[in-house]
C-alpha cells in the first residue's frame, strides 16, 4: 500500500511511449484525467442543451444555472466589453471545476494539483490579457503601472511595485490553485494514513477529521475554480477598461 | 488550515515510511511536463472549441427563447386583460341600459293599464248611473200607477163601507171626489 502522501501525485505513462522530436508526449494518468474531466463537461453540456424546453429539465436547468452564473460573474467584474471572452472563461471555469471535483474521487488523479498545468493556464491568461491590453489601448496600456493621485516622490517606487505585482500575476494565479489542491489532498492522505496506523481504537478521531476535510475539500475545489475564473475576469477587466 | 498543515509537516515523517525514490514533490519532476502541457493544450482546445461553437450558443438560444416566450406571454396576458376589461365595461353599460329599458317598459305598461282601468271604471259608473236612473223612473211610474189603483181601491172600499153603514148607494162621482180630496191631503205624506 502506498503510504507516502505525495505518491498520489506521481505521473506515470499509460500505453505506448509517444516521442515527437525527442520530447516525451506520452499519454499519462494526468492526460487521462484531463480527458475524463473534459468529457464530463462536454457530456453535461450536451445533455443540458439537448432538449429545448421552455420549462427546463433538471440537467438543462443546472447547465443554464452554470451559464448564468459565469455570465453574471463576467458582467459584474469585467463589464459588457468582456462578452467575447465568455466562452473562454466558461470553459476555463468548467474545466478547472471538474478537474478539482474529479480529483476528490478516491484513487483518482487531480490534474490541477500539478504546478505545470496551472502555470500553463495562468501564463496563457497572463500573455493573452497583456496582448489584449496592448491591442486595445496601444502604449497607453503601460499607464496601468502608474496609478493616478500618487505623490511624485513615491511614483517611481509605486511603479516598480505595480510592475512586480503585474508580473507576479501568473505565479500567484497558478500557485494558489496548485498549492490549495496539493495541500488538501496531502492532508486527506495523511489523515487517512493516521486512521490505518492508529487502528480500530484510536482511528476514529482522524477518521472524523477525514470526513470533515472531505467536505472542506469539496468546498475548496469549487472555490478555487471560482477564484481562478474571477481573477481571470479581473485581469481581463484591467486590460479592457483602463481606469486610472 | 495552517495549524493542520504544521501538524502534517511535523507528523508526516514519523508515521509514514518515506520511499527514497518517491520523496519530495512529484510535481517538480520534469519528466512528464512536456506531456502534461501538450495534453492540457490539446484537451482544453477541444473543450473550448466545442463549448464555444456548439453548447454555449444552444444554451443561449434556449435562454433567449424562454425570455422571449415569457415576454410574449406577458404581453398577451396584458392584451387579453385589457380586452376583458373592455368587454366588462361593455357588459356593464348593456346591463345599465337594459335596466333603464325595463323600468321604462314597466312604467309605460303601468300607465297604459291605469288608463285602461280608469276608462273602464268610468264607463261602468256611467252604466250604473243609467241603471239607477232607469230604476228610479220605474219606481216613480210604479208609484203613480199605484196611486190610481189605491184611489180606485179606496173608492170601492169607501162606497162599500157607506153602503153597508147607511144602506144607501151614493153615486160614484161624489165618492171619487171625496176620495181624491182626502188622498190629496194624506198621500203627500207617503209620496
Amino acid at each position: 500500500m502506498a503510504s507516502n502522501p505525495m505518491q498520489q501525485f506521481t505521473v506515470h505513462r499509460i500505453g505506448p511511449e509517444i516521442k515527437i522530436a525527442g520530447i516525451d508526449l506520452s499519454f499519462t494518468n494526468a492526460s487521462l484525467f484531463m480527458v475524463i474531466s473534459a468529457s464530463i463537461v462536454l457530456l453535461f453540456l450536451f445533455l443540458g442543451s439537448k432538449e429545448k424546453k421552455i420549462i427546463p429539465s433538471k440537467i438543462q436547468y443546472v447547465a443554464e444555472l452554470f451559464y448564468t452564473f459565469v455570465a453574471k460573474m463576467i458582467s459584474d467584474t469585467a463589464g459588457s466589453k468582456a462578452k467575447p471572452y465568455f466562452p473562454f472563461i466558461f470553459s476555463l471555469f468548467m474545466f478547472v471545476l471538474l478537474c478539482n471535483m474529479v480529483g476528490m474521487i478516491p484513487y483518482s488523479f487531480t490534474v490541477t494539483s500539478h504546478i505545470i498545468v496551472t502555470l500553463i493556464m495562468a501564463l496563457f491568461i497572463f500573455i493573452a490579457v497583456t496582448i489584449i491590453g496592448f491591442f486595445k489601448h496601444g502604449l497607453k496600456y503601460l499607464s496601468i503601472f502608474v496609478p493616478s493621485g500618487v505623490p511624485k516622490v513615491l511614483l517611481p517606487l509605486i511603479t516598480i511595485i505595480e510592475i512586480i505585482s503585474y508580473l507576479s500575476r501568473p505565479v500567484s494565479l497558478s500557485v494558489r490553485l496548485f498549492a490549495n489542491m496539493m495541500a488538501g489532498h496531502t492532508m486527506l492522505k495523511v489523515f487517512g494514513g493516521f486512521v490505518v496506523s492508529l487502528g480500530i481504537l484510536g482511528g476514529w478521531l482522524p477518521l472524523s477529521f477525514s470526513v470533515a476535510l472531505t467536505g472542506l475539500e469539496i468546498l475548496v475545489a469549487f472555490l478555487q475554480a471560482y477564484v481562478f475564473a474571477i481573477l481571470t475576469c479581473i485581469y481581463l477587466n484591467d486590460a479592457l477598461n483602463l481606469h486610472h | 488550515m495552517k495549524s493542520l498543515l504544521g501538524l502534517l509537516i511535523v507528523l508526516a515523517p514519523i508515521n509514514i515510511e518515506l520511499n527514497a525514490a518517491e520523496a519530495g514533490m512529484p510535481q517538480l519532476d520534469p519528466t512528464y511536463w512536456a506531456s502534461q502541457a501538450f495534453w492540457l493544450i490539446l484537451v482544453f482546445s477541444i473543450l473550448y472549441i466545442s463549448i464555444s461553437k456548439f453548447y454555449l450558443p444552444k444554451i443561449k438560444d434556449n435562454l433567449d427563447n424562454r425570455e422571449n416566450k415569457i415576454k410574449e406571454d406577458l404581453e398577451n396576458a396584458n392584451k387579453y386583460k385589457e380586452e376583458s376589461e373592455l368587454k366588462l365595461k361593455e357588459y356593464e353599460s348593456i346591463l345599465v341600459n337594459a335596466k333603464k329599458e325595463v323600468s321604462k317598459i314597466y312604467f309605460d305598461s303601468k300607465n297604459i293599464l291605469d288608463k285602461d282601468i280608469q276608462s273602464k271604471k268610468e264607463s261602468v259608473e256611467k252604466e250604473i248611473e243609467k241603471e239607477i236612473l232607469k230604476a228610479q223612473k220605474e219606481i216613480t211610474e210604479l208609484k203613480k200607477n199605484s196611486l190610481t189603483s189605491i184611489q180606485n181601491i179606496s173608492q170601492n172600499i169607501a162606497s162599500n163601507i157607506i153602503e153597508k153603514l147607511t144602506g144607501d148607494k151614493l153615486n160614484d162621482s161624489s165618492i171619487r171626489a171625496a176620495v181624491e180630496e182626502t188622498s190629496k191631503k194624506s198621500l203627500s205624506k207617503y209620496l
